[in-house]
C-alpha cells in the first residue's frame, strides 16, 4: 500500500507546481457555474411550470452542478495519457515497473484525484449547500454517496483504460478519446439530466455502465422520497458494473499486451 | 576566399540574468511554493566577450548548464542579453530576428525542425519558399548535397519514418540549405553510432569547407571537437574560461606527454622502482603499463627511453599524447590553470 | 534583403504547407477515419442534447426551437476556422513545456504565422457541413427570405464571429507562457463555446458584460446571428462586431506573440 500512497504524494506535489493553474481551475469552475446557472434559470422561466419531469430549477440545478464538479475531478485524460506514452514508446518503461501498468497509472492520477477534489468538488459542493438551504439531506445518503462515488471513479478509469487500450492498435488518439467523451458525457446524465430523456433513450441509457458514473451517485445524494430498496437496487447495479468494467479492462489489457509483445509492436 | 579575416560574430561584455523561483522540497515545500515570492537572480552568462570570423569552426564547449544554450539563443535573436552587445553580420539580432534569422541555419540536436510527416524534399520546397531561395542558388546545393552524400534515399522519406542518424543529416542539410553565413550545431552527434558520427563530422567539414560558413558547434563528445574544431571557446558558470587553438589547449600544461612501458614482474613494484631512478618525473603502474608522465619543455621522451632500457628488460612500449577531453576534464573540474603541476595522464 | 512579406506571400506558403500536410494525412487512412466518425459524434451528441433539451422546454427566453437552432448553427460554422486552422495551439503548452517551441523562432518568417501553419486539421470540415445543414435548415424553418444580401450579411457576420472565437483560443493557449499547464484554460474556453449557442440575454447584466467585453463568447453566435434572425432590433453592438471581431484578434496575436517572446527568455 506504502507504495502506491507514494505515487498520490508525487501526483500531489507534481500539481502543485502550477501554481497559477489553480486560479484558472478555482476561477474557471465558478464561471462555467454561474453559465450553467443563468441557463437553466431562463429554461425554467420560460417553462413556466415549477416542476418539469419531476425535477424543480434546484434539483435540476444541484444535479448539473455537482454533475460538472464530479466531471472536473474524475476525468483525469487517462486516454490522452495512455495514448501519448504510446506513441512516444514511454509504455515500454511503464509496464516493466514492479506493479501492473492498470494500478500504476490509477495510482498516479490520485494525486490529482486529490487536488482536484479540494480545489473544485468541495468549494462547489459548500457553496450549493449554502445556497440551496438543505435541500441535500445529510444522513445516510452521504456515506452511501461517498461509496457511490469512489465506484463511480473506478468505472470511470475502466473505461478509460479499454479506451486507452485501443490505441494499442491504433494511432488516431484522438478521434478515439473524442469519441469516448462525447458517449460518456451523454449517456452519464452529466450534461442533461437523465430524468429529462424520452422513454426509450432511458431505456437504453439504463442498459449502459455510463449512468454509474453520474447519475448514480448524484441520484443516490438527492433522494428525497426514493425508498431503501430503490437505492439498494442502484447501488447494487453499480457494484456490478464496477466489477464487470474493471474485469473487462483488466482483460483487455493482458490480452492485448500478449498480442503487443509476442508480435513486437 | 579572401574575407576570413571579417568578424561575423562580436560579442562585448555579454550578461544575462534569470529571475527563478526558490523551489522547496517535499509536499509542505511545494504547497509553501504555492505563495511564495522567494525569487533569486541567476547570471546564466557572465561577462562574455568574443570574435567569430567568416569561415571558422568553433568549438563552444561546457558542462551542462554551463551557459551554451543562453548564449547561442541571444546570437539567434531568440533572447535579449541582460547587458552588453551583440553584433551577428552588424546586426543586433535580437531587434532584427527576421532577417538574422535569414542570415543563420540551426541544428538542435534532438529536435527535428523538419516537418514531421513530410518527405524531406518537401520540406525543402517549403524551406525554399520560406528563406526565398532563388532557383538557381536552389538547384546548386541540392547538387553540392549529392555530391557529397547519398541522398535519394532520404529525399522521400517522410522525417518521421527516419533513423536518428538520418534525421540528423536531413537537419543539417536542411540548415545549410539558404547557405547561410553562419550555422549553429547543437550536439549534431548526440545519440548517433561511430560511423553515422563520422558522416556527420565530414559532411559539416566539406560544407564548412565548399561554402566557407562559419559554424558554432556546442557538443559534449571530444570526437567532434578533434575532428571539426581549430578554435574552441569553453565556459562555466557563464564565464569564458578559454579561448584560443585547440593546439594550445594541449599546450595548457606545458607539453607533456606519457610513455608507457611493459616489462616482466610486478609492474607495481617495479613502478616504485622506476620512481626512485627519476624522482622528478611521476610514475604510475598498473596491472599492464607502467605510464610515466615527461614535460618535454624539460626532459626528452627519448633521453628517458633510453635510460630505462639501461636497467630494464622492456617489452613493449606506448607514447600517448594527453587528449582533449582530457584536458577539458580538468578545466571543467577547475583543477587547471596554465601553471600548475598537474599530475597528467 | 527583403523581410517584409505581404500577405500574398503568406497566403501562397500556407497554400503549399496546406497541400502537403493534407497529403500526408491522407496516408494515415486509420486515423483520419476515425477522427472523422469522431467528429460526427461530437456533432450528433451535441444534436441529441439540444433536441432533449427542447423536447422539456419549447423554448427559452422567447427564442423559439428553431431560432435557437439557427444560433447552434451558427456558433457551429464559427469555430470550424479555429478548428481548422488554429489547432496547433492545443500543442502549445506540450511544446513549452518540452521545451520543443524554440525550434519555431529560427525561421525569417511571422512567428505566430510559422507555428499555426504546421497544422491544418481536415476533421473541421465535417464541422462545417454540419453547421451549414443547420443554418439552412433553420433558415428555411422560420421561413427567412434568400435574398443576396441577407447571404452577404450572413457570411460577414459568420466571419467576425469566428476571428473571436480565434482569439480567445489564441489567448487561452498563450497563457501556457505563462501558467505551463494552460490545458486547463483551453479546456475552459471549449467548454464555453459550447455554451455560446444560447442568447446572452438570460445573463444578469453583470454577467452579460462579462461574457460581451471581457471573455466575449456572446460574439460567437449571438451578437451577430441577430442580423439575421431580429433585423428590427439590432443593437449597436452588432454593428460593431466585425471591428471588435477584428480587434479581439489582433489583441490575442499580440498575447501571444509577447508570451512567446517572454517565454524564451525565462526558459532554459
Amino acid at each position: 500500500m506504502k507504495k502506491y500512497l507514494t505515487l498520490t504524494r508525487a501526483g500531489i506535489i507534481e500539481a502543485l507546481q502550477f501554481r497559477l493553474s489553480f486560479v484558472v481551475i478555482v476561477v474557471g469552475n465558478l464561471l462555467y457555474l454561474t453559465v450553467i446557472y443563468f441557463l437553466w434559470k431562463a429554461i425554467y422561466a420560460s417553462a413556466g411550470a415549477d416542476r418539469v419531469n419531476g425535477m424543480t430549477f434546484t434539483d435540476t440545478l444541484i444535479y448539473l452542478v455537482l454533475a460538472t464538479a464530479l466531471f472536473n475531478f474524475m476525468e483525469m485524460y487517462t486516454v490522452w495519457e495512455i495514448g501519448r506514452s504510446i506513441q512516444s514508446g514511454k509504455i515500454v518503461l511503464d509496464i516493466i515497473k514492479p506493479m501492473p501498468y492498470r494500478r500504476y497509472l490509477f495510482w498516479s492520477f490520485t494525486g490529482s484525484f486529490v487536488t482536484q477534489f479540494f480545489l473544485t468538488f468541495l468549494p462547489t459542493f459548500i457553496v450549493v449547500c449554502i445556497l440551496t438551504h438543505g435541500t441535500i439531506r445529510f444522513g445516510v445518503n452521504i456515506p452511501l454517496f461517498i461509496l457511490s462515488v469512489t465506484m463511480g471513479i473506478i468505472i470511470n478509469y475502466s473505461i478509460d483504460f479499454i479506451v486507452g487500450t485501443i490505441c494499442l492498435y491504433t494511432e488516431s488518439i484522438w478521434g478515439i478519446n473524442i469519441m469516448k467523451q462525447v458517449i460518456v458525457l451523454l449517456f452519464s446524465g452529466a450534461v442533461i439530466p437523465v430524468a429529462f430523456f424520452p422513454e426509450t433513450f432511458k431505456k437504453v441509457t439504463f442498459c449502459l455502465p455510463f449512468r454509474a458514473i453520474y447519475d448514480a451517485p448524484l441520484s443516490i445524494l438527492l433522494s428525497q422520497g426514493t425508498s431503501y430498496p430503490d437505492l439498494l437496487h442502484m447501488f447494487f447495479v453499480q457494484l456490478i458494473w464496477c466489477v464487470v468494467m474493471t474485469a473487462v479492462s483488466v482483460l483487455f489489457w493482458n490480452v492485448s499486451l500478449r498480442q503487443i509483445t509476442v508480435n513486437g509492436g | 576566399m579572401d574575407n576570413n579575416e571579417k568578424p561575423v560574430i562580436e560579442l562585448k561584455n555579454i550578461s544575462k540574468e534569470f529571475k527563478v523561483l526558490n523551489r522547496h522540497e517535499g509536499l509542505k515545500g511545494s504547497i509553501r511554493d504555492l505563495f511564495s515570492r522567494d525569487y533569486r537572480t541567476v547570471k546564466a552568462v557572465d561577462d562574455v566577450s568574443m570574435t567569430v570570423n567568416q569561415g571558422e569552426i568553433v568549438g563552444y564547449l561546457g558542462p551542462n548548464g554551463a551557459g551554451k544554450s543562453t548564449t547561442i539563443k541571444m546570437m539567434t535573436g531568440v533572447l535579449e542579453p541582460t547587458s552588453g552587445q551583440i553584433l551577428v553580420r552588424g546586426n543586433v539580432p535580437y531587434l532584427h530576428r527576421s532577417e538574422n534569422a535569414q542570415n543563420i541555419g540551426v541544428v538542435f540536436g534532438q529536435r527535428s525542425q523538419l516537418w514531421w510527416a513530410l518527405p524531406l524534399i518537401e520540406s525543402f520546397r517549403i524551406l525554399k519558399d520560406i528563406y526565398g531561395i532563388s532557383d538557381q542558388a536552389y538547384k546548386d546545393i541540392q547538387d553540392l548535397y549529392r555530391s557529397l552524400v547519398d541522398i535519394e534515399d532520404l529525399l522521400h522519406k517522410p522525417v518521421r519514418q527516419m533513423s536518428l542518424g538520418q534525421r540528423t543529416l536531413s537537419d543539417i542539410l536542411a540548415a545549410f540549405l539558404h547557405d547561410p553565413a553562419i550555422v549553429f550545431l547543437d550536439e549534431p552527434t548526440i545519440g548517433l553510432d561511430v560511423s553515422m558520427k563520422a558522416k556527420i563530422r565530414e559532411l559539416i567539414c566539406e560544407l564548412n569547407n565548399k561554402r566557407n560558413t562559419t559554424v558554432i558547434l556546442t557538443t559534449h563528445d571530444m570526437g567532434d571537437v578533434d575532428a571539426l574544431c581549430r578554435r574552441i571557446v569553453i565556459i562555466d558558470r557563464g564565464k569564458k574560461l578559454y579561448d584560443n587553438d585547440i593546439e594550445h589547449l594541449k599546450g595548457f600544461f606545458g607539453s607533456y606527454r606519457t610513455l608507457k612501458v611493459r616489462m616482466d614482474g610486478d609492474l607495481k613494484k617495479k613502478a616504485l622502482k622506476v620512481q626512485n631512478e627519476f624522482p622528478s618525473l611521476s610514475v604510475t603502474g598498473d596491472d599492464e603499463w607502467i605510464s610515466v608522465l615527461v614535460d618535454e619543455s624539460r626532459d626528452r621522451v627519448v633521453d628517458v627511453l633510453e635510460k630505462l632500457q639501461q636497467s630494464h628488460n622492456i617489452k613493449d612500449m606506448q607514447l600517448e599524447e594527453i587528449s582533449t577531453e582530457e584536458v577539458i576534464k580538468k578545466i571543467y573540474e577547475g583543477a587547471a590553470s596554465p601553471s600548475s603541476d598537474s599530475e597528467g595522464a | 534583403m527583403d523581410n517584409k512579406r505581404g500577405l500574398f506571400f503568406y497566403l501562397k506558403l500556407y497554400g503549399k504547407i496546406v497541400v502537403q500536410d493534407i497529403k500526408s494525412k491522407m496516408s494515415y487512412r486509420a486515423d483520419f477515419i476515425i477522427s472523422t466518425i469522431g467528429m460526427v459524434a461530437t456533432n450528433i451528441s451535441g444534436f441529441i442534447g439540444f433536441y432533449i433539451l427542447f423536447r422539456n422546454f419549447p423554448s427559452i427566453n422567447g427564442w423559439t426551437y428553431d431560432e435557437m437552432l439557427f444560433l447552434y448553427g451558427f456558433s457551429l460554422v464559427s469555430i470550424t476556422p479555429v478548428q481548422c486552422l488554429f489547432d496547433n495551439n492545443w500543442s502549445l503548452r506540450i511544446n513549452v513545456y518540452t521545451g520543443d517551441f524554440i525550434k519555431y523562432c529560427f525561421r525569417p518568417v511571422n512567428l505566430f504565422f510559422y507555428y499555426q501553419s504546421e497544422i491544418f486539421d481536415i476533421k473541421g470540415l465535417g464541422q462545417l457541413a454540419f453547421g451549414i445543414g443547420t443554418i439552412i435548415y433553420a433558415w428555411s424553418r422560420i421561413g427567412l427570405p434568400v435574398t443576396f444580401l441577407a447571404i452577404l450579411k450572413l457570411i460577414i457576420f459568420l466571419s467576425t464571429a469566428s476571428l473571436v472565437m480565434i482569439a480567445l483560443q489564441n489567448a487561452a493557449a498563450a497563457t501556457c507562457f505563462w501558467i505551463q499547464n494552460s490545458f486547463y484554460v483551453l479546456d475552459l474556453v471549449n467548454r464555453f463555446r459550447d455554451y455560446a449557442k444560447y442568447p446572452i440575454t438570460i445573463f444578469s447584466p453583470v454577467f452579460r458584460f462579462i461574457f460581451t467585453f471581457l471573455f466575449p463568447i456572446a460574439f460567437i453566435a449571438y451578437y451577430p446571428s441577430l442580423v439575421i434572425l431580429r433585423p428590427n432590433e439590432i443593437p449597436l453592438l452588432t454593428w460593431l462586431s466585425p471591428f471588435i471581431g477584428a480587434a479581439f484578434f489582433y489583441v490575442s496575436y499580440r498575447i501571444w506573440m509577447y508570451g512567446a517572446m517572454r517565454y524564451n527568455g525565462t526558459g532554459s
